[in-house]
């Protein structure tokens, strides 16, 4: 069956937003101060109509920063479960991600939702949620480098549904079951062969447009051979070691599991972690197999780097530029790819 | 400041030629336009990566503790006849220089070991109003020329004056110069507008106590505790952050308010006649936390209780390490 496409007049496009956060919660690039984030579009709060891309990568919709994930009581002896942590909330619709951020959950999707483990938090969240997807028609940020490490200002990996911006009009493409359910929303102009080329000249010009270009994928074999390798002492010196690049980063998904207790009610919550915290590794006994900044920047790039192609096949990186843009003291992970090659 | 660049490089490049210093911390060009970044200099044919301008952002007085206690760590593994010295040379503006007093005043290594390279400073770029004043748009090249910074970005060229874009505390700056220094390099920087530095303090201190409470809140709202204040600060040097500490754990690393809020509230009041103002805290928040405005209360307080500005003179004695009998008690709580 053909891909369901619709045209709409850019006009048109707040109507949409504001009928579909009428029905559900959707979730869409705002002005926070002087932020651009993702929020709940509601009373008084607009989505924005143009935007670069929010400061915020949208992974925390489906991997909060904190999330509560079962509850107990603490007895006279020992403690009682008091039930698995539930979502609460309906169908909702993230509106206006990047193709760079979409990809993100498709590659985060392969750890979380894998056939020997599935996590139950992500993936409700993730099927309770329709990502709307907004083509970089117009490449945001001279950092961006999508197409080096396998998506493009166009990509559809992870996303329900498709905007690009056609000049007059926009393209929806509808790309998966989940997409088609907001169909009637968008009107019943069907998209012609004429809106499809368009789109396709679109697509080539935006990706010629990016300025960035990296070997990400002619490192792995650097990286399978020299776990030891002198090019490691170069990168951590000037690293603060705070969480930054982690934390905005799309893809980075590792967690520290605690239990939080007031007065008998105990809680079991996930946090986000961060590679490069002392604390990360630090076991029991004191020892900790990454004692410095060091050991901590090369498990952070092989691990996007290598472990992940290892495991699953794509590079956990998706080109957003966040790291490079949000790191106080410019560590820049283009740079060390472009390093790296030359090695 | 172009001179002072080129004069920089030639002293740096002395030092380490001379074996005077191991290494010089200071600052190189960044991948990003109109951005510098550290670099730690070893060999005296790198000087001339050293720049200097209103580019240089961080205080470099913490890298000078860290490089400085590592090898300390590091030759307690050595026998006691092995044992190397290493002295490190610092590019130092104002506010690092009074950081390397308080640092020195803490003993937390002698005066021996660093050796400031002192610089007059006119100010930096704040990288927040930097990015406000390309209105969403990035720099893909940059410049400044004189007063003048030019932007080219992918939308088009933008014009605007740097002294728009300066950091708040450079602006009111009252330490623009050195107050310590091993060479001195380059001519006086003219004075700031310090007359105004508690301005916004002032007017923070006219509100509420409930309006003073509703902006904390919102500004910690903000906060996703990645600890990149508390990193690079000089001051914030604890080996183990009480944040940090397991055993037992004192503070939830949720996205708790209360958790974040108690963070920021002992960092700050840890702060206490040792905060610079070098801004650093500040421009390394992802988040944009107005810090500065609690800090600069404090550094008030200092100043009005105990007559004290942080790191000053190596002569001043820190307020919370002394006792005078006059000290000011009125705020002690009376029932």
């Amino acid at each position: 069956m053909a891909m369901e496409k619709r045209l709409i007049k850019k006009g048109e496009l707040a109507g949409i937003v504001g009928r579909i956060a009428g029905d559900m919660s959707l979730l869409a690039p705002v002005k926070e101060e002087d932020n651009v984030l993702f929020e709940l579009v509601k009373d008084g709060v607009t989505a924005l109509p143009d935007f670069k891309n929010t400061k915020n990568a949208p992974k925390s919709f489906f991997f909060p920063r904190s999330e509560t994930l079962m509850r107990y009581i603490r007895k006279q002896k020992g403690m009682e479960f008091a039930g698995l942590e539930k979502d609460e909330q309906g169908e909702r619709v993230l509106f206006g991600v990047r193709p760079c951020d979409a990809r993100s959950f498709a590659i985060l999707d392969l750890l979380f939702d894998q056939d020997k483990y599935k996590d139950p938090y992500y993936i409700e969240k993730r099927n309770k949620t329709t990502v709307v997807a907004m083509s970089c028609a117009k490449v945001p940020y001279a950092t961006c480098f999508c197409t080096s490490v396998g998506g493009s200002p166009t990509s559809t990996d992870g996303s329900d549904v498709l905007l690009t911006d056609l000049g007059d009009e926009f393209l929806a493409e509808f790309l998966t079951d989940k997409g088609k359910g907001l169909l009637k929303y968008f009107g019943d102009k069907t998209a012609d062969a004429q809106a499809d080329k368009k789109k396709e000249e679109i697509a080539a010009s935006a990706e010629k447009e990016i300025k960035t270009s990296i070997p990400a994928k002619e490192i792995k074999g650097f990286l399978d051979a020299n776990f030891e390798h002198p090019f490691w002492d170069t990168i951590h010196k000037k690293c603060l070691a705070c969480g930054t690049c982690t934390f905005m980063c799309p893809t980075c998904h590792c967690f520290d599991i605690q239990d939080e207790v007031k007065a008998a009610d105990g809680k079991r919550v996930r946090n986000w972690d961060s590679c490069m915290f002392p604390l990360f590794t630090k076991e029991t006994s004191g020892h900790n197999p990454r004692p410095s900044q060091k050991e901590r920047w090369r498990q952070r790039f092989m691990h996007k780097f290598r472990y992940y192609v290892d495991m699953f096949g794509p590079i956990a990186c998706v080109g957003c530029g966040r790291c490079v843009m949000s790191c106080p003291v410019n560590i820049d992970i283009r740079k060390i790819v472009a390093d790296i090659s030359k090695l | 400041m172009e001179n002072v660049e080129k004069k920089l490089q030639e002293e740096a490049k002395k030092l380490l030629a001379d074996k005077k210093v191991d290494v010089v911390i200071g600052y190189e060009r960044g991948t990003l336009p109109l951005t510098a970044t550290p670099v730690f200099i070893t060999d005296a044919g790198d000087a001339e990566k050293l720049v200097y301008d209103a580019t240089c952002v961080q205080n470099l007085a913490k890298y000078a503790h860290d490089i400085i206690s590592a090898h300390r760590e590091a030759q307690k593994k050595v026998k006691p006849e092995d044992r190397k010295n290493k002295v490190v040379g610092v590019v130092a503006r104002g506010c690092t220089t009074r950081s390397l007093v308080i640092q020195l005043q803490e003993r937390q290594y002698d005066r021996e070991s660093i050796v400031i390279l002192g610089v007059p400073c006119d100010g930096y770029i704040d990288p927040k109003k930097f990015n406000l004043a390309l209105d969403g748009e990035q720099a893909a090249e940059g410049s400044v020329n004189g007063d003048q910074i030019a932007v080219k970005t992918l939308a088009g060229e933008k014009k605007f004056a740097l002294k728009d874009v300066l950091a708040d505390n450079c602006i009111t700056c009252r330490f623009n110069n050195p107050v310590i220094s091993d060479v001195v390099i380059g001519d006086k920087a003219p004075a700031k507008a310090a007359d105004k530095e508690y301005e916004k303090v002032d007017a923070f201190e006219k509100l509420s106590t409930e309006e003073r409470w509703a902006y904390f809140t919102k500004e910690m709202s903000k906060c996703i505790r990645c600890y990149a204040c508390r990193n690079a600060c000089p001051s914030c040097y604890c080996k183990v952050c009480f944040v940090e500490q397991t055993m037992p754990q004192f503070v939830g690393t949720s996205a708790e308010q209360t958790d974040t809020q108690i963070f920021q509230l002992l960092r700050t009041f840890h702060m206490v006649g040792r905060c610079v103002d070098c801004g650093s805290c500040v421009s390394v928040c992802p988040m944009g936390v107005d810090l500065r405005n609690f800090l600069k209360k404090l550094d008030k307080d200092a100043l009005e209780l105990f007559e004290h500005r942080a790191g000053a003179s190596m002569e001043d004695v820190p307020p919370l390490s002394t006792y005078r009998e006059n000290d000011k008690e009125d705020f002690i709580y009376n029932p």
